[in-house]
């Protein structure tokens, strides 16, 4: 996927730069798309200090995280630090207190349709139409992707196939199993190639098929040159991503580096410990993150 | 090839095309609207014909079938309500919201849809009265400047109450006890000019009031009072769904069905 100085979205369905049919756009390196809007040294989503209040309480307080173009970054931490509001921040549908968020070099509160036309976003609970069919969320959602026609059809056709909801893509999804309703919802997420990918939690509750076909399709979407934000509170899932990973505690980030880097036995801490009593190490932590 | 941002009046025909197909999956509310004022048409007009005996038979049919109208649109915005209410508690408003369709898009694909049903609800009971009761119709584009009109603020009215309130329960209220009284208060179950002092002194408080006195200008072919009527609904649609577009463009609030 490339995009233009404008933000505006050059890859196509029919000129994938990825895994799938490339015949033009083919990538120049791992991790690096051809025509990045901010250059291949600089991130693909660049959020800087956020800070989102709730009733008093800082949902985020000074959280910093960038992702490069076809790095998975595996956003880890407990319930409450700040991993959903991030990624609602990040795709438009809060507004920050303080902060700032680009992706593909636009600021998302200056530019915020174009930088939304240049992620797909899949949010932690399920939420579709219980009377419309999986293949008419797809068709809903490629077509307000901008894909049309033959370039959607196909789009379908390859996100059903890669989901393994070819048996059920006429069924309405409120007769879905759980299983397939997480696939129907990340396949909406999925299904227009997009620079920047915000999962959060898509395998919460997923059967082991579900997870299977979600991973690889992340791990392909990567290679191709995606950058992907995947929060979880499964760890062997960033593994198999070969993801790093960012430890959200209290509202920021508190450590990032590979699984071997940061061990696991400083993740197991840092995960369990509670933020009010470590805050001051907390911050100790985010300084050197 | 190069992949353009979609264009709005795209992404406004796709919601459309998708918010319609979802109304007629649970066509009930829908059915119940369009057929509830006929038969009561049907089973009421020999009452209101005698009631105002005075006036002749045509005032008797055009209190009815403008009364009908009137109180049926008005429950009818508990279909515009409840598609909105259903986004937020089904937690697919985000979703669209995540897309890069703007907010006063998805507001307008869910209001074209619902527009379609109150004009298609209005016409129908007037073709009914005029078809099987006779209703005169002197001046058929004053009456459709009438019916739009009414249209528009209904949208307005049910858009932000759907917008605004939380739960079903509480749409319940707003619709059924709301459009009764307003309905009253506009004179739809009694001729405005029997109703009691106090009521007559805050009838025009309520939207109903004006969309039956634009029928009943229309229906009597008069422009004047018909245009006038109208742009006071259309000022109550613009109030409305400006109070709607500003709420949904900050996000709605969650739904207390979750």
């Amino acid at each position: 996927m490339n995009i233009d100085g404008r933000g505006t979205p050059t890859g196509t369905r029919e000129a994938p730069t990825g895994t799938r049919e490339a015949p033009t756009g083919t990538r120049e390196a791992p991790g690096r798309t051809r025509g990045a809007p901010a250059g291949p040294e600089l991130p693909v989503l660049a959020a800087e200090g956020l800070v989102k209040i709730y009733a008093g309480r800082r949902a985020l307080d000074g959280f910093t995280l960038s992702v490069a173009a076809g790095e998975i970054v595996g956003l880890v931490g407990p319930n409450g630090a700040g991993k959903t509001t991030f990624a609602e921040v990040v795709a438009g549908l809060v507004r920050p207190e303080a902060g700032r968020v680009r992706v593909g070099g636009l600021d998302t509160v200056a530019r915020p349709r174009a930088a939304r036309a240049l992620m797909g976003m899949c949010p932690q609970e399920t939420a579709l139409y219980p009377s419309a069919t999986v293949a008419e969320h797809l068709r809903l959602f490629g077509a307000l992707a901008g894909l049309r026609r033959a370039a959607l059809r196909r789009a379908m056709d390859d996100i059903t196939e890669q989901m393994d909801l070819n048996g059920v893509a006429g069924q309405p999804a409120g007769l879905l199993s759980g299983g397939q309703r997480k696939r129907t919802q990340a396949a909406t997420a999925l299904i227009a190639e997009r620079p920047l990918l915000l999962l959060d939690e898509p395998t919460v509750g997923a059967d082991p098929l579900t997870r299977a076909k979600l991973l690889a399709v992340v791990a392909d979407r990567a290679k191709a040159g995606a950058a992907v934000v995947y929060a979880t509170h499964y760890l062997p899932e960033l593994a198999e991503l070969r993801a790093t990973v960012a430890v959200a505690q209290a509202g920021r980030i508190v450590a990032r580096g590979t699984l071997a880097e940061l061990s696991l036995e400083r993740l197991h801490r840092l995960l369990t410990r509670s933020p009010v009593e470590d805050d001051e190490e907390n911050r100790d932590d985010a300084h050197a993150a | 090839m190069t992949l353009t941002l979609p264009d709005a009046g795209l992404r406004v025909t796709t919601l459309a095309r998708h918010n319609t197909m979802l109304m007629l999956r649970e066509p009930g509310a829908v059915i119940s609207r369009l057929v509830q004022p006929l038969v009561l048409i049907t089973l009421m007009r020999p009452l209101y014909v005698a009631a105002l005996a005075r006036d002749g038979v045509q005032a008797g049919t055009s209190q009815v079938v403008t009364g009908m109208l009137v109180m049926f649109s008005l429950l009818a915005l508990s279909v515009v309500g409840t598609g909105i209410l259903t986004e937020r508690s089904w937690r697919t408003w985000d979703r669209l919201r995540a897309t890069p369709a703007r907010a006063g898009e998805l507001l307008a694909a869910k209001a074209l849809p619902a527009f379609a049903l109150l004009i298609l609800l209005q016409a129908e009971v007037i073709a009914f009265g005029a078809g099987v009761f006779g209703l005169h119709i002197p001046d058929p584009a004053l009456l459709v400047v009438a019916m739009t009109a009414w249209a528009f603020a209904l949208l307005g009215i049910g858009t932000a109450l759907g917008a605004t309130l939380r739960s079903q329960s509480e749409l319940n209220v707003a619709y059924d006890i709301g459009g009764l009284l307003f309905s009253a208060l506009g004179g739809a179950l009694i001729p405005a000019a029997e109703l009691p002092g106090w009521a007559r002194a805050i009838a025009p408080v309520s939207p109903g009031y004006w969309a039956m006195e634009a029928l009943r200008s229309a229906l009597r072919g008069q422009a004047g009072p018909t245009v006038r009527d109208a742009a006071v609904l259309v000022a109550v649609a613009a109030a409305a769904g400006t109070v709607a577009a500003w709420r949904m463009s900050r996000g709605l609030p969650r739904s207390r069905l979750l």
